[in-house]
């Protein structure tokens, strides 16, 4: 069971100490929104702005997406779950913030809910782990003696089918796209700019909601996060149109675990899958 | 002029105006409910809240075709794309939804230029309005009692409905609708019984409460011309802000769009597609300088667009309060907690 509102308390108590101290010059936490189902990313920057920090079963949100938005060298202290201390290592891993700078609060999490739904959001769509895989400061008890879910568990159906079913599958539900780019702007790992769907010269796809380019902006953010998706499921709940990305991103990070044994964000003294060249490394992909 | 039908019935009023021309209503999709071209009469589904997509798509499409051309060729031998010229019936359409088209035909179909494609689309459309149902709760994100709309506003349809119990009734608002309606054999007449419903509804739209502070254009319009140049207000409020564009595509009163060519082998086409303030690359000038290229500069143009240079320029706020921009925020930015804010005098100072 996990007590939120202890959380809360000691989230605010250490940001608190950090803020008061210097030692960081911001937390990234959540806020109340316009009600107790819809909180807020916050970003509290002085000892003022912690009363307004709240922690409830609905911030699912992956704070992780905040920290490039910080100059490098910007000292940081970030509230994560367990998906989102995945993204900060994977950050870690590419070099796109450095460990020294950051105090991870860790919160060990389990029944976090989509507000839009009110469903509880496990392995399904996120990668179903309970505690942060990296914190300085844990702020609740870590969650031990569940069945462990493999996040691979939701693809049986979607591997069932065949090449031509997954392409119609996914034609099928990358038409509805409305090309808001929610997805791209949710995702920690997404940090490109500009991003090379906003390119002009060469200008990769068309900007109108059509296949085309639905299926270029898609396919290409797939693969331009294999071995990098640490599998939060973010995406999925930014779309307002429900397409179910988690699907392929976990395809792609089960084939790429299967091929190179690594997990993407678990530990930071590992090399992003992708530009890690070992002589052991599975041929499968040139068969 | 009051007519009914049944609801279970409703497939055969549809199929007749499918007949009649192109017919636009709500469908139900797996995401929710949205505005569709209907193609079997059964699809329309009234067993909803609000759509996902406001209904501007059916005057101002996500996406519009304008010519085809081919490379090499004179400009002469590139063809207009022709557009639907049939009547349209765009049915269900929420009260809010329908007041955003009067703001829309500010930058369409009024003034200086008019848009032949929205102009046309108008002219052509019958509107059915239709009430909220006043025994659900409403939606927490809703906000439009604050923009002076009631959830039974039969102000700007041409036919208004009203559901009661297992009967649809409709009202005809205009002389379009007057028109229609009399020509709808397969409504039947409603009893004063009926009319008596219908009023009552009506009235009871006005206590079904939505979120609301009391806006005065002006004086909001001034408050955000003082907040404007403080940098730091405007960082607070956008810190959330992922800059997507779920808002904008969503809001009903929205327009920006772009026009971009799509060629592959020779072969092109040149068309219109909705654009958002929230993307970098909206402001990308030629030279490749982008004046607004944080986050808080272009949650500020979305804002005070919205509530502060509109009015300004034309008199009204551009904004009907329907929520959608609230509800499917990726995180929960609200809108209206920000007008709430800014109406209260001189709020600024206390930052």
């Amino acid at each position: 069971m996990i007590r939120f509102k202890q959380i809360e308390e000691r989230l605010k108590k250490e940001a608190k100490r950090l803020l008061e101290s210097g030692a960081v010059a911001v937390v990234l936490a959540y806020e109340k929104g316009y009600d107790e189902k819809h909180p807020m990313p916050y970003a509290a920057k002085n000892v003022a702005d912690v009363e307004n920090i709240v922690f409830n079963e609905y911030c699912n949100y992956n704070m992780a997406r905040y920290l490039v938005r910080y100059p490098q060298g910007t000292k940081i202290a970030i509230a994560v779950k367990a998906a989102d201390s995945r993204a900060v290592i994977q950050l870690i891993q590419e070099e796109k913030v450095k460990r020294e700078y950051l105090v991870l609060l860790g919160i060990p999490v389990q029944g976090m809910k989509n507000p839009k739904t009110g469903e509880v959001i496990d392995s399904k769509t996120t990668c179903g782990m309970h505690n942060p895989v990296l914190y300085d400061i844990l702020l609740g008890d870590e969650v031990h003696g569940h069945k462990i879910v493999s996040p691979y568990d939701v693809l049986v159906q979607y591997e069932a089918m065949d090449k031509d079913a997954r392409w119609e599958f996914w034609k099928k539900e990358l038409d509805k796209c409305i090309r808001c780019y929610a997805c791209r702007k949710a995702c920690p790992m997404c940090y490109c700019d500009p991003c090379f769907i906003d390119q002009s010269k060469p200008k990769w796809a068309d900007k109108a909601p059509q296949s085309s380019g639905n299926m270029m902006y898609h396919l290409t953010r797939f693969h331009h996060l294999a071995g990098r998706c640490i599998d939060c499921g973010e995406c999925s709940r930014a779309c307002p149109v429900n397409i179910p990305l988690y699907l392929f991103h976990k395809k792609v990070a089960k084939e790429c675990e299967e091929m190179f044994n690594q997990r993407a964000g678990m530990s930071i003294e590992d090399k992003p899958v992708l530009i890690d060249f070992r002589v052991e490394d599975s041929d499968k992909i040139l068969e | 002029m009051l007519k009914k039908i049944a609801i279970e019935q409703i497939s055969q009023l549809t199929a007749v105006l499918m007949d009649m021309g192109t017919l636009l209503a709500p469908v139900k999709e797996i995401s929710g409910h949205n505005f569709m071209e209907i193609v079997d009469p059964k699809q329309v589904d009234l067993d909803f809240y609000n759509t996902i997509m406001s209904p501007k798509g059916a005057f101002f499409p996500h996406k519009e075709d304008f010519v085809k051309y081919k490379i090499g060729k004179p400009l002469s031998a590139a063809e207009p794309v022709l557009f639907n010229m049939k009547p349209a019936f765009l049915f269900g359409v929420r009260p809010c939804d329908v007041k955003s088209f009067e703001i829309m035909d500010i930058h369409f179909n009024d003034g200086g230029i008019i848009d032949p494609y929205w102009h046309h689309r108008r002219e052509s459309t019958t509107i059915f309005g239709y009430a909220f149902d006043l025994d659900k709760p409403v939606e927490p994100a809703d906000f439009y009692n604050t923009l002076g709309i009631y959830a039974a506003d039969p102000e700007g349809s041409d036919i208004f409905m009203v559901k009661k119990e297992k009967e649809l009734l409709l009202k005809s608002i205009t002389h379009k609708g007057e028109k229609l309606l009399a020509h709808l054999s397969v409504l039947s007449s409603a009893t004063s019984a009926n009319e008596k419903y219908f009023e009552e509804y009506i009235k009871r739209g006005k206590e079904y409460k939505t979120r609301f502070t009391r806006v005065d254009p002006e004086a909001v319009a001034l408050e955000l011309e003082d907040v404007f140049d403080n940098t730091d207000f405007w960082k607070k409020i956008s810190s959330a802000c992922l800059s997507c564009g779920v808002c904008t595509f969503v809001c009903p009163t929205c327009y920006c769009f772009d026009i971009c060519d799509d060629t592959l082998f020779g072969k092109g086409t040149r068309r219109r597609v909705w654009d958002a303030c929230m993307f970098t690359d909206f402001t990308v000038e030629a030279s490749g300088h982008n004046p607004r290229t944080q986050v808080y500069q272009r949650l500020r143009q979305k804002f005070c667009h919205k509530y502060s240079f509109h009015i300004r320029k034309y008199g009204v706020i551009s904004c009907v309060g329907c929520g959608r921009c609230i509800r499917y925020c990726p995180v929960n930015i609200d809108i209206f907690t920000f007008v709430d804010i800014a109406t209260k005098a001189k709020w600024y100072k206390r930052l």
